[in-house]
């Protein structure tokens, strides 16, 4: 009986002695597939290798996948924004980051996230128009759950939040500019990204201008859309609201000023949203700063 | 295996102008408003039976192009029943005694009473742009309340010129001081 003990033991260290040296042999395998350049190959073999119970932990297995799947991205991916490896790449990376903390494995991990992140971030940019905005939501949305992995200075995330978002918020006005009866949520989404900007930077004279304008032309654009029979009882309603919009305006537009007095384009605007106020003399006042300015120059 | 390339970040403005906002025409907005009070003037005041024919002269005295640019793009796309529109630039209270509608804006308001006396007799209706005309001979006057453009009007002023005027106006109207 001991002796059938003693039998069944060995029989089981020898198939966990097995399995281990066969996936330690895969993931040696991958690397080799890899050195040749046979990326294929050497993903067939990483993949087996981290779904495996016995090596899903393993830091270098992972840390040997994300570099395979980056490989990847970079030979045939590259100009594929949507690239799926790169992803399969990162959290490869972000695995074997959260499973060997050796400072070597760290800084290499660092380095490759950082590396693929920065691609998220430019592929972000480069989709920035409006056909393929959505495309750039996603990357910008993946950048920034990536870059925080490496990153944790809220000043560097903060100054590319508001570089986006004033990006995305001229794309969503060209769009709405484009057809402004049937697009006006583009609007509402233009503003939404402004906001964002101004939560993180109440200071920002471009997005607090182009908020104001925004609501400005709101206004402007419900008269001018107005037939000429429309009746007087529905036109006090169009004014009432109108008025309601060139008030909402104003706030921006006296911000915007107050950071830069001289700036032309506000000193316009705010004789526009207080004409539109029938409020003339104040108008009148902005204009002749403008015109005080551009005889100066 | 450790071979990094190096990337930088590309600035976003590279790929998209953080365009400003160009705003629209505030002063075509206050003349579109104008026209269409403008216009419903035609169709809460009647004209008697012989200004029922030919064009529909609405005279402007004073310099406005963006209400001039309104009143003729309304010109264009409206008519008094089966009248056209004419709108017509005048220079001066003369040039005010064929015309259906004579709008005497705020630069040329001193000249409120020549036109008064040259359409006595005449069916026209003065309207004016400036605080407390309506009490001065204009039959409408356009005031502003509360940031809003609204309308004086003076019924005897209307009926003064054998127009007549429905009570769905001078209800609209405010009161004139």
């Amino acid at each position: 009986m001991l002796q059938l003990k003693r039998i069944v033991l060995w029989m089981f260290l020898l198939v966990i002695v097995t399995t281990s040296y066969a996936q330690q042999s895969k993931v040696n395998a991958a690397y080799t597939f890899l050195q040749n350049s046979q990326l294929d190959s050497a993903k067939v073999y990483i993949d087996a290798a981290v779904f495996h119970p016995e090596t899903s932990n393993d830091g270098q297995a992972w840390y040997l996948r994300g570099f395979v799947y980056k490989s990847i991205y970079n030979q045939k991916e590259k100009s594929d924004r949507q690239s799926i490896s790169r992803i399969e790449a990162l959290n490869s990376f972000k695995k074997s980051l959260s499973v060997d903390t050796s400072s070597e494995n760290v800084q290499e991990n660092i380095k490759n996230i950082k590396y693929l992140a920065t691609t998220l971030y430019n592929d972000a940019g480069a989709s920035l128009d409006a056909v393929d905005y959505k495309i750039a939501i996603d990357n910008f949305s993946k950048f920034l759950q990536y870059y925080a992995l490496i990153d944790n200075s809220p000043d560097n995330i903060k100054q590319k939040n508001i570089d986006f978002n004033l990006a995305i918020a001229s794309v969503y006005t060209k769009i709405f500019e484009g057809d402004r009866k049937g697009k006006l949520e583009y609007l509402n989404l233009a503003k939404s990204s402004y906001n964002k900007v101004l939560e993180l930077d109440p200071n920002n004279i471009g997005a607090n201008y182009n908020m104001g304008i925004l609501y400005y032309n709101q206004a402007v654009n419900l008269i001018n859309q107005s037939d000429y029979d429309l009746d007087i009882v529905a036109l006090s309603d169009i004014q009432d609201n109108s008025i309601k919009l060139f008030k909402e305006s104003l706030p921006f537009m006296e911000k915007a000023y107050s950071l830069d007095p001289r700036r032309k384009e506000t000193l316009l605007g705010l004789s526009g949203i207080y004409f539109s106020l029938n409020e003339f003399d104040k108008s009148n006042m902005f204009k002749l700063k403008l015109e005080e300015i551009e005889k100066q120059k | 295996m450790k071979k990094i390339l190096l990337i930088l970040f590309l600035p976003i403005t590279l790929f998209v102008m953080r365009a400003m906002v160009a705003p629209d025409q505030g002063e075509e907005a206050n003349a579109k408003i104008k026209a269409i009070y403008i216009y419903n003037f035609t169709k809460y005041i009647e004209w008697p039976q012989d200004y029922k024919t030919g064009n529909f002269i609405v005279g402007v005295l004073g310099s406005n192009s963006s209400l001039l640019g309104e009143l003729n793009k309304m010109a264009s796309a409206k008519t008094v029943g089966t009248q056209k529109f004419e709108i017509k630039n005048i220079a001066s209270a003369a040039e005010a005694t064929n015309c259906h509608i004579v709008y005497i804006l705020n630069d040329k308001s001193t000249q409120l009473a020549d036109v008064v006396g040259k359409v006595k007799g005449k069916s026209a209706l003065i309207v004016t742009d400036k605080e407390g005309l309506a009490s001065k001979g204009a039959a409408i006057n356009f005031v502003i309340v509360e940031n809003k453009q609204k309308i004086e009007l003076n019924k005897s002023n209307i009926e003064r010129y054998k127009l007549k005027v429905a009570e769905q106006l001078v209800s609209m109207a405010v009161p004139v001081k």
